[in-house]
């Protein structure tokens, strides 16, 4: 059953239609129009802000001020560590007031190290100026080196925006690449971050596009978007017309199905192709951005912007007014809630990212990280079945297989579930386990309402702790070894060292005069003179009283 | 208990989908009830208490939440697939240790719904045809030949009695006028054959043809609910369309081979259990094949062996036989059927080589 586009798009020669489709997927109610409607704007500027140091994919950021010190807009508060690591600037001038551990929205409720900012008074969050400037000044972009972009793009802290934040440096280091493909797709319900940027600022992620090609060397840029998007299509389309870059661009416009924006899925759609298990998009020639983390790259190059801010969808039913929001990194969602008026006795929970793939945070002193694009404040109408969040009896899989149909990566859910439930982990890594994407498609169909997703980590976790201690184990198995080889090789050494001294004793010996000073001849000369002595006086009575000498001789 | 993403949720309810297959059964019912007489209601009803009863009874020994997990509607469903295969005067005894087997053997000892590897209402048909042969293939003659087809009341004294107040057995309804006994037509056809007839003789008997399209009009019935099932999308073309053309391939073959010998196609297709074969006892979900390709392969061998069986066995119907040694073959057939996986073509191909 092909997919059909169910929105009305006119084609031409820069708006193309998708030509590959991925297998399942699922249309679940979009919630888009409730903050796709009202236009970008700012929050204000927040009196303190928590910035975690571990913004990133990979290892955390080291803190280079300490307690008590100044720091302006835009500056370096952390710098990136080895090399799967991004650097952190303050969004806002103020005091550094704390560097500890503290809350940052882990679903655990883990701590995790922060860097706390008191902001000083009357910063003007809309004013651009304000934003800080502070990374080198390069040429003009168009001429830069590829190494020159990356560095910078290095600098400010750049990390793809989707939500995987996986630092782009390094992604765009990627070799032999000859298309960059735009993700727009943003398939989750309520999120429209990417959809307002594209539709109000599509000159600044068009170049933003460009600044990435260029550093990758690719030779054409497609934006990949869904069908759902006809404004920003709209929008986009025009800027490429007016700006004709050099080269080609082109949207190639996907029917709207969940997961379409997910990595993998994008390149099925836009391409046809399937990235092989275990290797990485760039196997196909392919570099995969997000809207957001171009218009990062824009800011960063040709602003001289550090990544300090974002685009955050704030919306749900308890928010008084929906919308796009620049939001500086740190601003703590209690702070959020407040100027939208959401009260927490109203608001159980926050949903972070989207209703499909998204963090739930019941404690709202979390901050605002490069991670969240979206913030859901929603009171669930008991009538509407639609939200699950918290876990229920489910009633037993009845292997109807919907969730076989789906799956966008062609599993089986169900016997994942199955070997799952009955901890059978070869069976379960055997039936592709770790090729799921954990996009939660299957658990939206499941008419047993059985949280498949969680079934899943569970038994990724189970197996990632065994093989862990399978390793450990070799690891024990080999100390052990060397342990008792070391012994053995000690005691063989030591042997021969016994070995050697004895010989050498021995030879020592054989070798040695047998009367070197004279003494021992003097003394046997003695002993026989003496013997000779009482051999004469004893000599009458040898016959007569001593006959049992001979015996004992 | 918190969960974790994701926080949507949108599907039917097990129990809604267990339901829905039950309504889908009623135009078929409605006619074998037109046609056979109220026994058929009549077992309805005895199968669908016993079968809850059953379920209730070994939840309690299993101390499982009873009540609510009855609610999932299965074991109702159990029984009206088990009461629709019965014969409509069947001593109301034989029904409860079928369905009391079905869903205490075949269903509840495997664990309960989702883990039993065989169908249960076919376990308990195959269960009562073996032990009670004689009764489980009495089935009366339709309407369309019959000559009086027991009433409400005649058909409850059938059942509880096994005569009326009357003094009639059900030997005396499966009677016709001319004291001449009717079987189904696939018994029919089978005893007929091994008499030496040729299809094209046994097929032109007035009364078999009479008798014939009442057993064709149910099948039109359970075709119907069948198509109600794949619209609503509770079951998928899969199965019934690969059930019933391996079905249709193997008659023709059959019949082109020699069309003395073997029943054409049509016969197979409108006669018997076909259609709640294919669109409701061969799509259970629990027991068949759970990959698409092996989907296919199972609806397919289940068609192929039940021409097979009713052309070859010792028994007229061979439904229920097709689907158990089907179920039986399900573990192999999914795990030589899994769906290449995103990323893995290249793997597969290699793997070939």
């Amino acid at each position: 059953m092909s997919d059909q586009l169910t929105h009305n798009i006119q084609f031409n020669e820069i708006v193309k239609p998708a030509p590959g489709q991925f297998h399942g997927g699922i249309h679940p109610a979009e919630f888009k129009s409730v903050s796709n409607t009202q236009t970008i704007s700012t929050i204000d500027s927040p009196r303190e802000l928590v910035i975690p140091l571990k913004q990133s994919a990979g290892l955390t950021a080291t803190p280079i001020v300490s307690v008590g010190d100044k720091v302006v807009a835009g500056q370096l508060i952390a710098k990136k560590q080895g090399a799967i690591s991004a650097n952190l600037h303050t969004p806002l001038a103020g005091e550094i007031t704390l560097i500890s551990p503290k809350y940052a929205g882990h679903p655990s409720g883990m701590m995790s190290p922060t860097v706390t900012i008191q902001v000083d008074d009357d910063q003007d969050l809309s004013n651009q100026k304000s934003q800080g400037e502070n990374l080198p000044k390069l040429a003009d972009w168009t001429l830069c080196e590829p190494e020159e972009l990356i560095s910078q793009i290095a600098l400010a802290g750049i990390v793809g925006l989707g939500g995987a934040t996986f630092p782009t440096n390094v992604k765009l280091k990627a070799q032999s690449i000859e298309t960059l493909i735009v993700n727009a797709m943003e398939c989750e319900p309520y999120i429209t971050c990417d959809d307002r940027l594209l539709r109000e600022q599509p000159e600044r992620v068009l170049q933003g596009a460009l600044i990435a090609a260029r550093a990758t060397a690719a030779n054409n840029i497609i934006f990949a978007i869904e069908d759902n998007k006809a404004e920003a299509i709209a929008s986009l389309s025009t800027c490429i017309k007016k700006f004709s870059p050099a080269i080609p661009v082109s949207i190639v416009v996907a029917p709207t199905k969940y997961p379409s924006g997910g990595e993998k899925q994008t390149i099925e759609l836009i391409t046809g192709q399937q990235v092989p298990a275990g290797q990485l998009p760039s196997a196909l020639g392919l570099v995969i951005q997000n809207v957001a983390t171009l218009h990062a790259i824009y800011e960063a190059i040709v602003n001289r912007k550090p990544l300090t801010r974002r685009l955050v969808t704030i919306t749900g039913n308890l928010v008084t007014k929906p919308g796009n929001y620049w939001v500086p990194f740190g601003t703590p969602i209690e702070y959020i809630m407040q100027i939208f008026s959401i009260s927490q006795s109203d608001c159980k929970r926050v949903i972070i990212g989207g209703p499909l793939m998204g963090n739930s945070i019941t404690n709202f002193s979390a901050p605002v990280t490069k991670a969240t694009n979206c913030l859901i404040f929603n009171r669930p109408d008991p009538k509407e079945k639609l939200w699950l969040t918290s876990a229920t009896k489910h009633d037993p899989c009845i292997r109807c297989g919907e969730c076989e149909t789906a799956c966008p990566v062609e599993l089986l859910p169900q016997q994942l579930l199955w070997f799952s439930q009955s901890d059978q982990w070869e069976n379960l890594e055997n039936q592709g386990l770790f090729d799921c994407i954990e996009c939660g498609a299957c658990a939206y169909v499941c008419p047993s309402e059985i949280p498949l997703v969680q079934y899943y980590r569970y038994g990724k976790s189970a197996i990632n702790k065994i093989k862990q201690n399978q390793i450990n184990a070799e690891r024990a198995k080999q100390r052990f070894d060397f342990r008792e080889m070391r012994i053995a090789r000690t005691k063989a050494e030591r042997a021969l060292k016994h070995q050697k001294a004895a010989e050498a004793r021995q030879k020592a010996a054989e070798n040695k005069p047998a009367d070197p000073t004279g003494k021992q001849t003097a003394i046997n000369d003695a002993l026989a003179r003496v013997k000779a002595k009482k051999a004469a006086l004893n000599e009458p009575a040898e016959h007569s009283s001593n006959p049992t000498n001979n015996k004992v001789d | 208990m918190k969960l974790s993403s994701p926080f949507f949720h949108h599907a039917m309810p097990t129990q809604r989908v267990m339901l829905l297959v039950c309504a889908a059964l009623i135009p078929g019912a409605l006619i074998q009830i037109y046609f056979f007489g109220f026994g058929v209601l009549i077992n309805l009803l005895l199968c669908a208490g016993f079968a809850v009863s059953a379920e209730y009874f070994v939840l309690r020994l299993r101390n499982r939440p009873a009540k609510e997990t009855l609610k999932d509607n299965s074991a109702l469903l159990t029984g009206l697939l088990l009461g629709i295969a019965l014969p409509p005067t069947l001593p109301f005894w034989m029904t409860f240790v079928g369905v009391w087997f079905a869903i205490i053997f075949a269903k509840q000892l495997y664990g309960g719904l989702g883990f039993n590897p065989f169908n249960p209402a076919m376990v308990g048909y195959v269960l009562l045809l073996i032990s009670f042969p004689v009764e489980m293939t009495a089935w009366l003659p339709s309407r369309a030949l019959a000559e009086n087809l027991p009433s409400f009341s005649e058909s409850i004294q059938l059942i509880f009695f096994a005569q009326t107040n009357e003094g009639h057995t059900v030997e005396s309804f499966r009677q016709l006028a001319d004291g001449f006994t009717m079987a189904t037509p696939l018994d029919f056809v089978k005893t007929e054959a091994t008499l030496g007839l040729m299809t094209s003789e046994i097929f032109s008997q007035a009364r078999f043809d009479a008798n014939l399209s009442g057993w064709m009009w149910v099948n039109a019935g359970f075709f119907v609910g069948g198509l109600y099932l794949l619209v609503v999308k509770i079951i998928r073309w899969h199965i019934p369309v690969a059930f019933l053309s391996g079905l249709f391939l193997t008659s023709s073959v059959l019949n082109l081979y020699d069309p003395q010998l073997f029943s054409p196609a049509w016969f197979h297709l409108l006669s018997g259990a076909t259609m709640l074969g294919a669109f409701f006892i061969a799509t259970d979900p629990v027991s068949a094949s759970t990959t698409p390709k092996g989907r296919l392969i199972y609806g397919a061998l289940i068609g192929f062996l039940i021409v097979i069986i009713r052309s070859f066995g010792g028994y007229p119907e061979a439904v229920a036989f097709s689907v158990l040694l089907l179920n039986l073959a399900v573990p192999t057939i999914d795990h030589y059927t899994k769906p290449v996986i995103y990323g893995h073509k290249e793997d597969k191909e290699a793997h070939h080589e």
